[in-house]
């Protein structure tokens, strides 16, 4: 390995990169939109759900239920006069959940002593299984906590024990959305991003020529490796320390750990990612090709590496196909320091995989490079 | 390139397709209308040609339905599984046991793991090995008796939704939880006993609010945007990368003559593609469309499309592939999410929500939604028809404006 050579080569590449306006705003804008909309994307609150009432009974009572359900802004009530048009609502999808107020509401909850609680019948829209999922435990806590206060107990139910559950969450008290999502986004943005970029580039200089130019040269495999990567990651490095500064001021979100902890980690996984870049466009014979695989790889990234939705969920075999992606291993790290502030020993064993891939990685890049030259 | 050296033959086959449809004289309108008509065919021919000679979209075309369906099948869920769960049973009577049995039985979680007091689970949490942590207080069964027993729950916060979704289990385990224990879980039984009044619910379309069923119904969507977009824009710098394109403009062809005959093509591949990942869902994990397959099939012109031309106008906005590619793969991943197509848009605040109504795809989730999962018909989806049929004519007229001849 000669120092000089490399040197020359990381600043081909360095200048070759800020020299197209067009991936300098890439690499800039796409970080920062990722981050605005991936962050605002989940949030474990139900908002403004369309509720369709068709209230038989027209009592105070009912009415007085009504504005209970829609005074804190999770449901948006509308009427309907008969049940085949809440049904009807509910198959077109103007409504999500519809209520079914009995006309005999009113006349059960004044007459306590019956011993028959006043009924209420509510139907989902299990089309949207996660909403009405979340809707479900919302009209529930809401029908106990506030419009209970409203009616009296009827008298057999008031024997009855009834627990009261004490919840309290750890890291992340009001169940904020943004946090959980931001970290993933690092593990989204920096794997996705590389290896689009280091793809395209490659393919472009193997089209141009560039590429078997340089294999000609006395430099070696490694140092041609090391002079498309380091350079690249130098760049990744900074878009990292700039979206940390972003979540940070505009969305205010920090890392709970070490923020410099944070960035030195994700700096090494750009470099793994990069070698995915390299390894893919090394056995790709056009740009579109390149990107067909890109796209293919990426797709199993965003959802099984656990960026949008939870690895335990999944059947076992499919967690340890999981397990494979680099990506999984540097978003757990991820979620570990922006939300709990792991450090550096609690995060020893996945720092350690995420290394062995990395080594892995490199070498099959570098066999790959001195394979065509 | 294979696009090049078959390109000869390409252009004299079309120039012998258009000698041969001009040949039946008519009147002057007519005439205008047939030669408008057969200059589309003769492109929609050639870039027919050129797809079915093109392996890797062709691979993308069938092993991209296949990935996904396994993907949403069988692998992705927000539902909570498999909860790792700590339990802190300070009262050790068979009341709390049952209690703890009782969760556990929602088939949501693990078994739970005894912890010695409530710092060690602390500390457990911490290292991110239990997602919630349930303490069962010493005086639990005598309060139960008087009438208030309370318990604590601790939940993971660093991952929101799943923590809220466990919350709500174990809350809703925790209110329907008797002193004696009911003889089964009777269907449809009134589920708030201690409530005010008896509320009776029932999931309709999906009783169990299986993810799968959610997933599937979107997934011809997200596959066909997938293929409408990168298929158009990369086809059209490529072409325009490699010269043909202008040589295309040379032919006596208007530019919409062009850009109509190369869309056609890929309308075909798009229905096959739909037809085929929505009766892989039924026959593979038994989704069958509740509505009609006419309605589907009619509902999913505009939104083809409509895709197409984001692809037509991305192709204009692009001067190389690479920037074909970055414009085209960041389109596509966000759309896949800020549509609403992964995750029910309804969760989305104002604005992001607002964004996510400029992607085709949210209407057509929202119609495919409708026809598979609850049976919508034709009248139902008619709001998200007629805004894809706005977005297709915007979009065009768009496209159409950038796609000037340029020759430089």
């Amino acid at each position: 390995m000669n120092w000089r050579r490399l040197r020359t080569l990381m600043l081909r590449e360095a200048r070759a990169t800020f020299r197209s306006p067009f991936t300098v705003a890439v690499l800039i804008s796409v970080p920062l939109a990722a981050l605005l909309i991936f962050g605002f994307v989940l949030s474990t609150e139900v908002k403004d759900l369309a509720l369709g009432v068709l209230d038989a009974d027209h009592s105070s009572a009912s009415r007085r239920l009504l504005s209970e359900l829609v005074a804190q802004n999770t449901f948006v009530a509308s009427r309907y006069d008969t049940r085949e048009d809440l049904e009807h609502a509910l198959v077109a999808g103007d409504i999500s959940v519809a209520l079914v107020i009995p006309p005999d509401f009113s006349r059960r909850s004044v007459n306590t002593d019956t011993g028959s609680p006043p009924q209420l019948q509510v139907l989902y829209d299990g089309g949207e299984a996660p909403l009405a999922g979340n809707a479900e435990g919302f009209l529930q806590a809401l029908l106990t906590a506030n419009v209970g206060e409203l009616f009296p107990l009827p008298a057999s139910a008031s024997a009855a024990p009834r627990i009261d559950v004490v919840t309290r969450a750890l890291f992340n008290p009001k169940l904020d959305g943004k946090p959980y999502m931001i970290s993933g986004t690092f593990g989204f943005v920096l794997s996705f991003l590389t290896v689009l970029l280091t793809a395209v580039s490659i393919v472009n200089e193997r089209i141009t020529g560039t590429f078997e130019q340089l294999q000609v040269t006395p430099a070696t495999g490694l140092e041609i490796l090391l002079g498309k990567i380091l350079p690249l990651g130098a760049i990744f490095t900074l878009d990292v320390v700039l979206m940390v500064l972003v979540a940070g001021f505009l969305l205010e979100v920090w890392p709970a750990g070490s923020a410099f902890f944070f960035v030195a980690v994700s700096s090494f996984y750009v470099l793994v990612s990069l070698a995915l870049g390299v390894i893919i466009s090394a056995t790709s014979a056009t740009a579109a090709e390149a990107v067909q695989k890109s796209v293919m790889f990426s797709v199993p990234l965003v959802q099984l590496s656990g960026f949008l939705f939870p690895i335990r969920n999944m059947p076992t075999l499919v967690q340890w196909i999981a397990e494979i992606f680099p990506a999984t291993h540097y978003i757990r790290v991820s979620h570990a320091i922006y939300m709990r502030g792991d450090g550096p020993i609690a995060l020893a064993p996945e720092l350690g995989l995420l290394l062995l891939f990395g080594v892995m990685l490199m070498f099959f890049a570098l066999s790959k490079i001195e394979a065509r030259g | 390139m294979t696009r090049g050296s078959s390109l000869v033959a390409r252009l004299s086959s079309l120039v012998s397709r258009r000698a041969v449809s001009h040949k039946p004289r008519a009147t002057n309108n007519e005439r205008r209308a047939t030669s408008f008509w057969s200059n589309v065919a003769a492109i929609a021919y050639k870039e027919a040609s050129v797809i079915r000679h093109d392996k890797p979209l062709l691979i993308t075309v069938f092993a991209q339905p296949i990935m996904m369906l396994m993907l949403f099948g069988l692998a992705l869920s927000n539902k909570p599984a498999n909860v790792p769960w700590l339990l802190l049973d300070q009262s050790q009577t068979a009341a709390s046991r049952r209690l703890a049995a009782e969760i556990e039985n929602t088939g949501y979680f693990l078994r739970p793991r005894a912890v010695g007091s409530y710092d060690a689970g602390v500390d457990q949490m911490k290292s991110g090995k239990a997602m919630a942590m349930v303490v069962i207080p010493s005086e639990f069964r005598r309060a139960l008796e008087r009438g208030q027993p309370q318990i604590q729950l601790l939940l993971d916060g660093a991952d929101p939704l799943s923590a809220a979704r466990v919350g709500s289990y174990i809350g809703r385990v925790a209110r329907g939880f008797r002193l004696e224990a009911l003889p089964s879980n009777m269907p449809d039984a009134p589920i708030l006993q201690n409530a005010a009044f008896d509320l009776r619910q029932r999931f309709w379309f999906n009783p169990t609010l299986a993810d799968r069923n959610f997933f599937l119904a979107a997934i011809a969507g997200m596959l066909l945007t997938n293929l409408c977009l990168s298929a158009t824009s990369l086809g059209l710098v490529a072409e325009r990368e490699s010269g043909t394109y202008e040589q295309m403009l040379s032919l006596p062809t208007t530019p919409l003559q062009l850009l109509l005959g190369k869309l056609i093509p890929y309308v075909g591949v798009s229905y096959a593609v739909m037809l085929l990942a929505t009766a892989a869902a039924a026959i593979f994990f038994g989704v069958w469309p509740k509505g009609s397959w006419l309605t589907l099939i009619i509902v999913t012109l505009p939104f083809v499309l409509a895709s197409l031309s984001i692809g037509v106008l991305v192709s204009t906005l692009a001067q190389t592939s690479a920037q074909a590619v970055f414009v085209t793969v960041f389109f596509i991943l966000p759309s896949f999410v800020l549509s609403g197509s992964m995750l029910p848009y309804q969760f989305m605040p104002h604005g992001i929500r607002e964004i996510g109504a400029a992607f085709p795809l949210r209407w057509y989730q929202i119609a495919t939604r409708g026809i598979i999962e609850r049976g919508a018909g034709l009248a139902d989806v008619a709001i998200p028809f007629l805004t894809l049929t706005a977005l297709f004519v915007t979009i065009l007229t768009l496209a159409r404006l950038r796609m000037k001849p340029r020759l430089d």
